[in-house]
This record gives C-alpha cells, structure tokens and sequence, in this order.
C-alpha cells in the first residue's frame, strides 16, 4: 500500500457568516488518512463537519488551512476528480431525466461514449437493482431509489475512491440493508470507501476503520476492535439465564475484591456508548 | 498575484474588468451605433415631446427596446378613436406613433388619411355639431393633415406614399388645384411613384389659373412621349387647352375626341 | 466491476484543458431540461398572438396590416428571446445549487468555465431553435397574407392588371415578407446572447433566482438609456460634478442593449449592411466572452 486514497493534514475550515465579524469554525486541525482499499466511517453529530471536510476533500471548498490529498493529487486537482465518486448527503438529481439518462450524462460528463457507457450503464443499474426502474424520472423515485441511483452515478467513471455522505439517511432499513450490501461489495472489488453517518450500526457493520469527530476536531480513530474493546472490562453476554444461575454469578462476583458489576442489561451497540460517551465528557469540558 | 486575486474582494475585480471592458468598447461602440442610426436600422431615441406625451408604461416600454410593440399598440388605440369618431385622441397617439418610428412612412399616410380624409368627411357629415364650427374643424383637420405630411415627408424624403395621400387632400377636400398640381408633380422621379403623377400633375395644373400654358406644355410633351400616355383625360385635357390658349390649328394634335361614354363632345 | 482491481493501480487519468464534448452535454442536458419545463408551449401562444393579429381587421391598408403583422410579430419575437434569457439563465444555475445537483456534477471531471458555458449555451440553443421556428411561422404567415392581398388587387382589376393596380402590388411587396428579416431575428438572437452573459455573472454573485431577475431585468432596461444620457444630461453643463462621474460609470459598466435593438430597422425594412451586422456579431461575441470570463472569476472558487 503505497500511497493513502485520502490524506487529511491539519486541515481547518472557517465559515465566516453574515457581514460581522462572526466565525464558525466547521472544522478544526483535522487529520487522517484513508488507505487505499479498506472502508472508512467518519462519523459525528449532526454540525459537527463531516459534510464540510467531504466537500474540502472534493475540492469544492478549499481550505482555510491544511491540506486534503486524495491519491498524492492535491484536492482541488481535477485529475483527482477522475478518481472520486461523490454521493452528496440527500442527492438530487435532474426530475425530468430518467434514471438511465442520469447515468447516460454523469457518464459523458466522465468522457465516456458510445457502447462502453452503455455497456457501463446496464451493468451499474443491475449493479442497484434498478433495472425496472431505468426509464422511469427521477421525479417519481423514492428515497431509496434516488439513494441508488446516486450511488450508481458515483461509480460511472469506475473510480477508485467513493466518498458517501450520509448514504442511508432517510432510507428504510430494507432500503439501507441494500445499500450496506453493495457498499461491502464494492470493499469486495477493491473500492476505496469513504463515508460518513451519524447512524452508528451502520459504520459499525461496513467499517474498517472509524475516526469520530465532534465540532470539528478528531476525538477517537482506529478500527472498531480497538475503538470499542476497554482492556480493563469484560463483557459477558449470555442466553437463557436463569435467575438462579444470575444470583450465583453475582455471589462470585462479590467474593472478588477488586471485581465490580459496572452494569447489567439488554446488551446495546457499543459504538453508540462509546459515541455517548465522549459527548458527555465533551459537555463536561465544556462548562470546565 | 495569486494572493492578491485571492485577497480582493471578487465584485472590485469584476467592477474592474467591467470598466476596463466599458473603456474598450465604448469608442467603436459609439461608431456603430451612429452608423446603424445612419443607415437607419437603429431607431433614435424620440423626441423629448413625444417622451412627455406618453404614458408610463408606453414609455417603459420605449425605453426598454419594445419599441415596435409600444407603436402598434398605440397604432390600435388609435384606430379605435378612429372608430369612436375621436379625432382630438386620434390625433395625440399618431403624434406619439409617429415620433417613436418616424421612418415609417404608412404612420404618416395614415394620420393624414385619417385627418384629411375621415375626419373633415365627418365634419360635413355629423349634425350633432353647429355649422359653423363644423366648417371650421374641417378646415383645421384638413390644413392639420397636410402639416402632418409635410411632416412626414420632411423624415421620408422619398415617400411616394405620404404624397398620394396629401395630393388626396389638396384634391378633394382643400379644391386646391394648383397645390395638387405640385404634390404631383413632386412625385415625379421618387422610386414608387405612380406612373399616373406626371399626367396628374398635369391635369391639375390645367386647372390652376395663370399656368395653363405650363400645363400645356407639360402635357403635350408627354403626349408626345408615347402610346402610352394617350390616355382620354390627357387627350381632353390637351384639346381643352389647345381651345383656351387659341392655339393654331396646325399645331393642334390630330387625335379624335375619345370616344367616352358620358362624355359629350362640344 | 471485475477490472477495478487493476485501476486500482493504474495512475491518475489526465482530464483535458478544455473539453467541447463536456460543454455540448451539459448544454443538451440543460436543452432537455428546458424542454421537458414546457417551455415550447410559449410557441403556441406566439402562433394564436399571429393568427389574432393577422385577422383583426384594424389596419388601414394592405401596407400597414402587413407592416404591423410584421412589426408586433418581431417586437414578440425580440421580448421573448430577452425576457427568457434573463429567466432561464437566473433559474438554472441557483437551482443546480439549490438542488445540489452542482455537487455531483463538478465533483466529476468538469471544470467550471465548461459548466458556465454549458448552461449558457443550453438556453442559447433554446432561444436559437425557438426564434427559428417563430421565425418560420412568421415567415409563413407574412407570405399567406401577402399573396392574399395581391390576389385581392388583382381580382379588384378585372380588365388586365393597371398602372395603379401593378402600383399598389409593389406597395403589399415593399411591406411583406423580404429575407433580410432572417437577420432580424438573427438580431433578436444576439441580444438575448448578451443578455443571458449579463445574467450569468449576475448569477454568480447572487443568492437567489428572484434577485437575479429584477437586477437583469433593471440592467436591461437600463442599458438601453445611454444615447438618452448622453444626450439629455451629459451635454448639460451645469449639472454638477459628481452626477457627470456617475453617469459616466454608468456608461461604462452598463451594457449599450440599445444598439442592439436594430431589428427593428430591419423590420421597418432599412436596408441591410453587411459590414454593420458583422460589427454587431463581433461586439456579441465580446460580450460573451468577456462576462463569462468575469463570471469565471467569481465562480471559478465559489463554495457551495
Ligand atoms: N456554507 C456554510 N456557511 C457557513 N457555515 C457553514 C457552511 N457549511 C457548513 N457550515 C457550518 O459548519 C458546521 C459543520 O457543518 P457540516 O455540514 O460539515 O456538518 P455535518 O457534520 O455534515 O452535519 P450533518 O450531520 O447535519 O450533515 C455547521 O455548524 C454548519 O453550520
Ligand atoms: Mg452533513
């Protein structure tokens, strides 16, 4: 793996609003890479510049300072753009085109013609199942149905890195079970996936690597494993406990001295905690 | 210079190019400009009365290249004071047609048409109004007309149109022969005269007094011109003057008195 | 999806400078975008306007009823052409963004200047194919109308064709349908072309379609006072100094739209000069390139 599919360095971005003098700092000294192949998360609350560092990364904003790569290229490069399909966050297309015309334009606006954009366009509508649909406009698409084709159009040039912001939201959870799925595919084939949600079950089942950001700046990165594990715990998930064998656990569990019950329940997503987590302490060095 | 582009602020740069553009294009422009007005495919601003004149949104338009579109309107509202025998309302919206497209010379022929013509008809027609002062505003309709054509004629030197339609008013409304004599024979040699002006002219002329020798002689050149010209008002005309002025007999040309019905041979 | 394995390897692909095929999708695209809005269905409504004025009787003679069909149908012509590009041009653009459907479409390998002359080609084409087809009926209906009045004097004059009928023929002529009046719609075309650029870089400034269309609107109409300037204020010489400055600014910001109004002359039946009309096309197309480079400005780093 030579070079990273995405490199983000120190990268800050300030929005100024309105005639005084007011800032918004969207994104703060923010650093991370993506390696080529693997599927990264970036994830956040809602605000906290997920959108606005996809879009730096695209070359759409440029940066206040910093700097956004992809493939060695700086961002703003347009060679860079051969390389990068964009999903933006709640996607609208041209209503009065059909979903194979869609493709038919991002397609040429890629230079690509004749019978390999068709060939392309057949193979991409099977690819989001979205055959019946393919001469149907987009005015009567469906959330999920946009969302697809959305994700059809990203890959039309076959690049080597998709960026998706949001992919799922507004998606039923059939309809972004699909979209999970082909996600995963494209892992498959060698795409170099980079997303972002605030749905956190989702990160978590397609993700490889995930970087959590919180008003801008990085606050935990690494893979899942290594994000969720806490060396110091032990969690125990068990099936048809009976309360018989639930009080005997916790007699032993008493017995030790220095083992303790942090907590007992229903088990949750763990990704979640820990995202709980850190904006609870967040707000606790907030009002320090 | 990159930092200075990306330092200052966009609209100075682009107020910059624009004015810098203006500076470069404002000389041929001019140019242009004046050649089109000279060769009249550009329309001059109108004349700051006719500005006064109108209404607001005629004047909207005007100014905002709808030109054409103001004075067929107008053109229409005019018609319909023509229908409603409004010839003061009339009279003000040609003012302003006029003004906006001098050069089209069928403004002018109509105003004086509707002027000269329909307006002094009504005045001998309608009874609603006193003798007297019907005699007159069809005075001042018909003398009005003819200071519209002269108007027009003055921004069409070559109309043959807007000189019929005043030949029309001298003739039949003015009874004055020899100012009909002269707008036809004014007619003569214009691109889209009738072929008819000079013998025109020259009848009229006959009928001016202390001319008929001019008259003579003018037509009896085009007598002599052609066939063509042998037409039977001509022959009558010649033959009638050739009694007036005791012309010889030797001289005098040798066609018959044509053969028209209603017409009695002296 | 077998080969991205091995573009996954493979280096970057290298996007030309510049490239036509880019310009002429966006352009089609912005065509049928334009077309499926139903924006033809003006070109009914143009036709009945034909067909009302055609057959209203007001007229004075064959001459004025011919010259005043040509006139108002030119006059529709010329307000269609600038009125929709100053409409097409201010919706398009701020409901690409709207719609984020900018995002997808620069984020693939297009530049911008290749967007902005997309689009103003696009509306472009749609004022070049609308005003051709006006022109067409027009053409039609001028001609019918013609012939109608000619066989009218003909018939009037059953003993052979006169001096005066053969007269008044040449009148209907002089003020029926003539093939200069192609150029006047060709002028009609290259005024909506300047005013549709004015549009675009307003576009790039502006935040909303609505605020686009009032100060295009103003700018046109502004544009066409500057003889009116010169003539009315700048000669006054007691006028003082800061209203001479900013008359003069005016006068070099605002585009001369009035210059461009020589259709009109056309249609009155001026007679054409070559040498002008190709000044005039050369002054269009440096409108055209200077604002979209002035657009470019703006929109070459604006963030979206
Ligand atoms: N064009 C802009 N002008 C001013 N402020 C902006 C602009 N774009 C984003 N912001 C601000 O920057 C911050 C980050 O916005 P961003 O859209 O990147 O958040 P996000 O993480 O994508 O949120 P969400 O989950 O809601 O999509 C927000 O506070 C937002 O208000
Ligand atoms: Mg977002």
């Amino acid at each position: 793996m030579s070079e990273p599919a995405v490199e983000v360095k120190n990268l800050t971005k300030v929005f100024s609003t309105g005639l005084s003098k007011n800032y918004v700092v969207a994104v703060d000294n923010l650093s991370f890479e993506v390696a080529a192949g693997e599927v990264y998360g970036l994830i956040g609350p809602n605000g906290s510049g997920k959108s606005t560092t996809m879009k730096v990364v695209l070359g759409l904003m440029a940066a206040s300072s910093g700097s956004a790569k992809v493939f060695g290229l700086d961002s703003g490069d347009i060679r860079a753009r051969n390389e990068i399909g964009f999903l933006p966050e709640n996607p609208y297309f041209y209503k009065h085109l059909s979903g194979e015309e869609t493709l038919k334009f991002y397609g040429k606006l890629c230079g690509i013609k004749g019978s390999e954009l068709k060939d392309r366009i057949a193979d991409l509508l099977k690819l989001v199942d979205l055959e019946n649909a393919a001469n149907r406009r987009l005015g009567g698409y469906s959330k999920g149905m946009l969302q697809r084709i959305g994700l059809a159009q990203t890959l039309i040039q076959n690049p080597r890195l998709v960026i998706l912001d949001e992919p799922t939201a507004g998606v039923d959870p059939v309809g972004s079970r699909q979209i999970r799925d082909l996600i995963l595919k494209l892992k498959e084939d060698g795409y170099t996936v980079f997303l972002c949600s605030h749905l956190l079950e989702q990160v978590q089942e397609v993700c490889d690597r995930v970087g959590i950001i919180f008003k801008g700046r990085m606050r935990r990165e690494g893979t899942l494993d290594e994000l969720i594990q806490i060396d110091s715990q032990t969690a125990m998930t068990l099936e048809n406990a009976s309360p018989e064998l639930m009080s005997k656990i916790h007699d032993l569990i008493a017995s030790d001295e220095a083992a303790g019950i942090i907590e007992e329940g229903h088990p949750r997503t763990t990704l979640e905690r820990l995202f709980i987590q850190i904006a609870d302490q967040n707000k606790k060095e907030e009002s320090a | 210079m990159k930092a200075l582009f990306q330092k200052s602020p966009r609209w100075l740069l682009v107020l910059v190019g624009l004015a810098i553009f203006g500076i470069v294009r404002a000389p041929f422009e001019e140019h242009t400009r004046k050649k089109l007005v000279d060769s009249h495919l550009l329309l001059p601003p109108p004349a700051q009365d006719a500005i006064q004149q109108m209404s607001q949104s005629a004047l909207m338009g005007t100014l905002g290249g709808l030109r054409t579109l103001v004075s067929s309107y107008l053109v229409l509202e005019a018609f319909e004071h023509f229908s409603n025998k409004e010839w003061e309302e009339l009279r003000s919206a040609y003012a302003i047609v006029t003004s906006l497209e001098p050069r089209d010379e069928n403004h002018w022929r109509d105003v004086v048409w509707h002027l000269g013509i329909n307006a002094t008809a009504n005045m001998q027609l309608d009874e609603t109004i006193p003798e007297f002062e019907r005699k007159r505003r069809f005075n001042e309709y018909a003398l009005l007309a003819v200071e519209l054509a002269e108007q027009g004629i003055a921004q069409n030197p070559d109309s043959a149109v807007i000189r019929q339609q005043l030949a029309e008013v001298y003739r039949e409304k003015l009874k004055d022969d020899c100012a009909t004599a002269r707008v036809y024979q004014d007619l003569v040699g214009l691109p889209e005269a009738p072929q008819y002006a000079e013998r025109f002219a020259g009848y009229f002329l006959a009928k001016c007094p202390g001319h008929e020798q001019e008259a003579y002689d003018h037509l009896l050149r085009l007598y002599y011109e052609g066939e063509h010209n042998h037409v039977a008002s001509l022959i009558i005309t010649i033959k009638d003057l050739e009694k007036q002025l005791e012309i010889p007999r030797s001289l005098r040309i040798t066609e018959p008195y044509p053969d028209l019905p209603g017409l009695t041979q002296p | 999806m077998s080969d991205s394995k091995t573009t996954l390897q493979s280096p970057a692909r290298s996007v030309p400078l510049f490239s036509i095929s880019r310009v002429w999708t966006l352009a089609i695209s912005t065509l049928t975008q334009l077309i499926r809005m139903k924006t033809f269905y003006f070109l009914f409504a143009f036709a009945v306007l034909l067909l009302v004025i055609g057959n209203f009787n007001f007229a004075s003679s064959p001459a004025q009823a011919l010259s005043t069909i040509k006139k108002v149908s030119f006059g529709a012509m010329d307000l269609f052409a600038w009125l929709f590009a100053i409409v097409a041009t201010a919706l398009l653009i701020p409901r690409d963004i709207e719609d984020r459907t900018l995002y997808t479409i620069l984020s693939k390998p297009v530049r911008r200047i290749e967007y902005l002359l997309g689009k103003l080609g696009g509306v472009l084409i749609v004022i070049g194919i609308s005003l051709s087809v006006m022109f067409l009926v027009c053409a039609g209906m001028i001609q019918w109308q013609e012939m109608g009045y000619i066989a009218d004097e003909v018939s009037a004059s059953p003993n052979g064709i006169s001096d005066e009928t053969r007269q008044a023929i040449l009148l209907i002529e002089k003020n029926g349908f003539h093939s200069d009046l192609a150029v006047a719609a060709l002028a009609s075309f290259m005024k909506a072309a300047v005013v549709a650029s004015v549009t675009i870089l307003l576009s790039t400034f502006a935040s909303s379609s609505l605020f686009t269309i009032i100060v295009s609107v103003l700018v046109f109409l502004v544009g066409h006072a500057h003889t009116m300037a010169t003539n009315f204020w700048l000669a006054e010489t007691d006028n003082n100094m800061v209203v001479q400055m900013l008359l003069k600014l005016f006068k070099i910001i605002i585009p001369n739209f009035q210059i461009f109004s020589f259709s009109e002359g056309i249609v009155q039946g001026a007679a054409l000069v070559p040498a002008l009309i190709w000044q005039m096309t050369g002054l269009t197309g440096a409108y055209l390139v200077v604002f979209l480079l002035l657009s470019l400005l703006t929109f070459v780093d604006k963030e979206f």
